[in-house]
C-alpha cells in the first residue's frame, strides 16, 4: 500500500467532479428535492374530508354532527343529501354520514346506526375515514345513558372492504413499471447511436429526422406492447389485481404511457453525452415523478403548489387513468378519463416534436 | 456549372465559437477522380468533408453536391460517406448492417457486391462486435458504398488498418474511381496523398495549394510531398 498512489486516485477522482456539474447536482441537489418532495408529502397528508348529513328529526342527530365537526381526525363539513355521491365522485370528501330521519328514535332502542358512503378507491383513505368516523360516534355514544350499539351501515362507491392495497397500488405499479424501463431502455440505446457514430452516417444519409424519431418510437413501441402485455396479464391472473374496467382500456392506456416514455427518453438523450450522464436522468427525472404521480400519496394531500407540479407530468394523468379503469370501472364516456388519457396523448405530440427538434442541433 | 464537376465548394467558412474551422475555402472535384485532403490534425479535414455531407451548415459561401446546391437531402441519396471510426451497429451481423445501410438509402440488394468488393462475403453472418478492427474497417467501407454512390466521402479510412490492408483498399478506391465514381479522402499520410490524382493541402482551415501531386511538389520545389507541404504550410503562415 503507498499512501501516495492511493492519493493520486482519489485526487484524480475529485478533479474529474469538479469539471462534472451534473455529477455534482446529482449528488448534492437531488437529495434535497427528492427528500424535500417526501417531507412536504408525508406531514402536509391532511386527515380525510367528510360529509355529514343530518336528517334526524331527534336530539341526537345534531350531537353526532357537531361531534363529528369537532374531532380532530377528520374534516366534517355538512351538505345536503343529493349532493353526496357527486363529492364522492369527484374526490373532495373520502366519504359522507348520514343520520336517517329515525336516527335519533332508533337510538333509543339502543341502536346507533348511520348509513356511511365510502369512496372506497383507496384503501388506506377508506380505512382511514371509516376509523375516525367510529372512533367520533363512539364518544358521541358514550355522552349517552344506557347501552348503545354503533352499527353503521356502510356502502361503497367503489370496490369494497375487500379491496386490498395491493389493488390500489397494483393499478399504478403496472404503469409504473412499463414507463420506467421502457424509458431506461430508450435513452440508452438512443445514446448509443450516438456514440458508436451511426447517428452521424445516418444524417448524411437521405432520412429526415423525423424518420428516425418515428422509427424508433414504433420499434420501441413493439418491445413495449409486449411487456404491457405481460406485465398487465401477470398482474391480473396471478397476482389478482382487482379489474372492474374494460382490459383493452387498460391495454391502451399503458400502450399510450409506452410510447410517451419511449418519445421521452429520445428527447433526452440528446441531453446527455454517455450512458453514465443517461443513468443521471433516472434520480432527476425519474424519482420526483414518481413522487409527485400520487401513486403513493394522493395528489390532493399535497401543498398547492405542489399539486400544480403534479398536474403537468405525465405520469400523474397516467396513473389516474389506470387506478379510474381499474379500481372504479371507468370508461370513455367519463369526462375525467378523457381528460387523462388526452393529456398523456398531448405528451406523446410534444416529446415526439421535441426530439425531432433536437435531433440535428446535437448532431452537426 | 460543369458536368464534369462532382463537389463544389466555394468560399465556405465554418466557426466554432472563437475557431475558425474552415476559412473561406474554396475547391473543385472532377467527376470520377480521387481527390486527397491532406493537413494535419485539426486542419479543418473532417469539417469539410462533413460540410460536403451536409452535416454542418457554414456559415459563409455554398456547397454544391453532383450539381445539387445543399442542403438537400435528395442528393444524399447518391452520396456514400465514412466516418473516422467505424460506425456500425455491433449487435448486428455484417450482412444486417449493409442491409440497413442500402434500406435507408432507398436501395434494394447490392448487399453481396459491396462484402466482395471488402472481402467479407464469408463473414456475413458475423456478429460485428465479433469483429477485428480491420475488418471493421472494411465492413465500414462496405456500407458506405452498398447502394453506389456516385460521390464518395472516406475521412481517414486508413487510419489504424495494417499497412496490407491499406493497400487493398487503395486497390478498391481506384477501381471504383475507374468505374466513374468521385472519391474524396482525407488522409495525413503523405504516401497516400500520392495516390491521389489531385490534392488538396489544408491548414488552419484554409487551402493552402492545390493540385497534382507532381504540380504540388513543383510549386514547393521539393523533392518529396512531405517538405512540398512543410514549406508550403510554413509559407503561408509567415
Amino acid at each position: 500500500m503507498s499512501g501516495r498512489r492511493i492519493a493520486a486516485i482519489t485526487r484524480r477522482l475529485l478533479e474529474g467532479f469538479r469539471r462534472d456539474r451534473r455529477t455534482l447536482a446529482l449528488l448534492f441537489v437531488a437529495p434535497l428535492v427528492i427528500l424535500g418532495l417526501l417531507g412536504y408529502m408525508l406531514r402536509n397528508s391532511a386527515v380525510p374530508s367528510v360529509g355529514v348529513v343530518n336528517e334526524d328529526q331527534g336530539p341526537l342527530g345534531s350531537v353526532v354532527a357537531s361531534a363529528l365537526e369537532s374531532s380532530s381526525k377528520i374534516s366534517a363539513t355538512t351538505i345536503s343529501a343529493s349532493d353526496g355521491d357527486a363529492k364522492l365522485k369527484d374526490g373532495s370528501i373520502a366519504a359522507y354520514i348520514v343520520l336517517a330521519s329515525d336516527f335519533s328514535a332508533r337510538a333509543q332502542g339502543g341502536v346507533i346506526a348511520p348509513q356511511v358512503h365510502v369512496e372506497g378507491s383507496q384503501p388506506n383513505a377508506a380505512a382511514e375515514a371509516l376509523q375516525a368516523l367510529q372512533s367520533a360516534l363512539a364518544s358521541a355514544a358514550s355522552n349517552r345513558p344506557g347501552a348503545v350499539k354503533v352499527q353503521p351501515e356502510i356502502t361503497y362507491l367503489y370496490g369494497g372492504p375487500n379491496l386490498d392495497t395491493l389493488d390500489y397500488f397494483g393499478a399504478a405499479a403496472i404503469g409504473l413499471i412499463v414507463f420506467f424501463l421502457v424509458f431506461v431502455v430508450t435513452i440508452v440505446s438512443f445514446l448509443n447511436e450516438r456514440s458508436q457514430g451511426t447517428l452521424e452516417r445516418l444524417m448524411a444519409s437521405p432520412l429526415r429526422r423525423g424518420e428516425i424519431v418515428v422509427g424508433y418510437m414504433i420499434g420501441f413501441t413493439v418491445l413495449a406492447l409486449i411487456q404491457s402485455v405481460e406485465v398487465l396479464l401477470f398482474a391480473l391472473y396471478v397476482l389478482n389485481v382487482h379489474n372492474e374496467g374494460n382490459v383493452l382500456l387498460i391495454f391502451g392506456i399503458e400502450a399510450l404511457m409506452a410510447i410517451t416514455a419511449v418519445n421521452l427518453g429520445i428527447f433526452l438523450s440528446m441531453f446527455a453525452r454517455t450512458e453514465f450522464q443517461a443513468v443521471q436522468f433516472i434520480p432527476l427525472v425519474i424519482v420526483p415523478q414518481f413522487l409527485l404521480s400520487g401513486i403513493l400519496f394522493p395528489v390532493s394531500s399535497e401543498p398547492t403548489w405542489l399539486q400544480y407540479v403534479s398536474n403537468v407530468l405525465p405520469l400523474t394523468h397516467a396513473v389516474n387513468a389506470l387506478r379510474d379503469v381499474m379500481v372504479k370501472g371507468a370508461d370513455l364516456t367519463w369526462p375525467s378519463l378523457q381528460l387523462d388519457v388526452g393529456v398523456v396523448a398531448a405528451f406523446v405530440v410534444l416529446f415526439v416534436a421535441a426530439g425531432t427538434a433536437t435531433l440535428r442541433r446535437r448532431v452537426a | 456549372m460543369s458536368e464534369q464537376v462532382a463537389v463544389e465548394v466555394d468560399s465556405v467558412t465554418k466557426r466554432f465559437g472563437d475557431i475558425k474551422a474552415l476559412d473561406g475555402v474554396t475547391l473543385r472535384v472532377r467527376r470520377g477522380e480521387i481527390y486527397g485532403l491532406l493537413g494535419p490534425n485539426g486542419a479543418g479535414k473532417t469539417t469539410l468533408i462533413r460540410s460536403i455531407v451536409g452535416l454542418i451548415a457554414p456559415n459563409s459561401g455554398t456547397v454544391t453536391v453532383l450539381g445539387r446546391k445543399l442542403p438537400n437531402l435528395d442528393v444524399l441519396r447518391e452520396v456514400g460517406y465514412m466516418t473516422q471510426q467505424a460506425a456500425l451497429y455491433p449487435g448486428l451481423s455484417v450482412e444486417e448492417n449493409l442491409r440497413f445501410f442500402a434500406a435507408i438509402n432507398g436501395v434494394e440488394g447490392g448487399v453481396k457486391d459491396a462484402l466482395e468488393f471488402v472481402d467479407l462475403y464469408a463473414r456475413r453472418g458475423s456478429v460485428v462486435s465479433t469483429l477485428s478492427g480491420g475488418m471493421r474497417q472494411r465492413c465500414s467501407l462496405a456500407c458506405a458504398l452498398v447502394h453506389r454512390p456516385h460521390l464518395l466521402l472516406l475521412d481517414e479510412p486508413t487510419v489504424g488498418v495494417d499497412p496490407q490492408l491499406r493497400v487493398q483498399f487503395w486497390e478498391q478506391f481506384r477501381r471504383m474511381a475507374a468505374d466513374g465514381t468521385t472519391i474524396i479522402v482525407s488522409s495525413h499520410v503523405m504516401d497516400e496523398a500520392e495516390r491521389c490524382q489531385r490534392l488538396g493541402l489544408i491548414q488552419y482551415g484554409r487551402l493552402l495549394a492545390e493540385g497534382s501531386p507532381s504540380e504540388v511538389r513543383a510549386q514547393a520545389g521539393t523533392q518529396n510531398l512531405e517538405e512540398a507541404f512543410l514549406k508550403l504550410a510554413g509559407e503561408k503562415v509567415a
